[in-house]
């Protein structure tokens, strides 16, 4: 057993195809290398769909548990990374949808998330920080449907799926969104 | 955008036109200067939104202690798979597990130069003692070691590994190579002329 000390090295730019099966081997190893990998982008992914960082941690750590359990059973590897933002996005709209029925039941107004400070929009002229305060105003319906596409990179179908909404009514939101991210950038300049 | 002449060209048409390249309308979508400027907008939007994500993980890559905590929990759970019989001395229901023995195999192979484990699946009754088993295993190898020679090098040591440690009656171990990868700049056992 020579040279089992490299195993990090190897593993470390191993392709996600191959972590995957390790991982659904049950290579607790080849699983932290993977999460590593897209655990950044599922944490950015996750901030964006729910209403602090730390219930965006959450939604990354059930995720990941999620994640560790089930991917044995992944038939897809080549896919990984695309099937570990579906379970992020699954889970941060579950998260979305446990807060509503809570708050309903307390019987609180639903705040306008992610409102964009005074200090937000001056930080810069770029067309990321237009984008960043646009999506801040838009309704969180369509944010959530654009967020799920746009960063998620997820088909109509799974939003619909995950939304529990018609793939009509995904279009509809989509293009909504999509109309009033274009204009109010095309404001911003 | 003219109000005066809407070519009634829907946002949703415009959208998936991006996103797949193609379209029925394609020849008025090309030619359209209303549907020209709102495509330039759906693009600028989507080049923006790939600044603003890149930008998000960006902001939080740096801190990687977060995630410590979580994959240190998750390590305490792992999948055993089926169980094997062992013939104990003396003692009944001696058995190993599935997933120990594959651990085993991916060991054997992670120690030798040039290949990396992927999948394995053991093949065959291996709840019933002495039961033919066959073992295969996807290998991603790195490019200058001659496949054959890696093909020969690991069926060897996952035999001889498994007699020694297991009591599994191993028939064939199969090796498929499904991934390759570049080499190390600096991978310690250099294989000579093997090497490119």
């Amino acid at each position: 057993m020579k040279r089992l000390q490299d195993l990090p090295h190897k593993l470390a730019d191993a392709p996600d195809t191959v972590l995957a099966e390790r991982a659904g081997d049950g290579d607790v190893a080849a699983f932290e290398t993977l999460a590593r990998r897209h655990a950044p982008l599922m944490r950015a992914y996750a901030r964006r769909l729910v209403r602090s960082p730390e219930e965006a941690d959450d939604v990354v750590q059930d995720a990941l548990i999620t994640a560790w359990k089930d991917i044995g059973s992944l038939r897809d590897v080549a896919a990984v990374k695309a099937w570990l933002m579906r379970i992020v996005g699954n889970r941060a709209i579950d998260t979305g949808r446990r807060r509503k029925s809570h708050e309903n039941f307390a019987d609180q107004p639903d705040q306008a998330d992610h409102q964009a400070s005074p200090e937000d929009v001056a930080v810069a002229g770029s067309t990321r920080t237009a984008l960043n305060s646009a999506l801040a105003r838009l309704p969180e319906q369509q944010r959530r449907c654009w967020v799920l596409k746009e960063f998620g990179g997820q088909s109509y179908e799974e939003i619909a799926e995950a939304l529990g909404i018609s793939v009509t009514s995904v279009r509809g939101r989509l293009a909504r969104a999509r109309t009033r991210l274009v204009t109010e950038m095309e404001e911003w300049r | 955008m003219n109000p005066t002449h809407d070519c009634g060209r829907s946002i949703e048409d415009l959208s998936d036109y991006l996103d797949t390249g193609a379209s029925p309308d394609a020849e008025h979508i090309d030619y359209c200067p209303q549907c020209q400027a709102r495509l330039a907008g759906l693009r600028s939007l989507s080049a923006a939104a790939r600044d603003l994500l890149d930008e998000d993980v960006a902001a939080t890559a740096d801190d990687s202690g977060w995630l410590d905590g979580i994959l240190a929990n998750l390590r305490l759970e792992t999948s055993a798979g089926r169980l094997i019989p062992l013939r104990g001395q003396g003692m009944d229901e001696l058995t190993e597990t599935e997933g120990a023995v594959i651990a085993l195999v991916r060991s054997v192979g992670d120690a030798l130069g040039g290949v990396l484990i992927g999948r394995c699946r053991l093949e065959g009754e291996i709840g019933t003692a002495s039961a033919p088993v066959e073992v295969r295993i996807n290998v991603s190898a790195r490019y200058g070691y001659p496949l054959p020679t890696l093909a020969e090098e690991l069926r060897t040591a996952v035999f001889s590994e498994l007699l020694v440690q297991t009591e599994l009656n191993v028939t064939a171990v199969h090796v498929a190579f499904t991934d390759m990868r570049p080499p190390f700049d600096d991978e310690p056992d250099s294989l000579g002329e093997g090497r490119q």
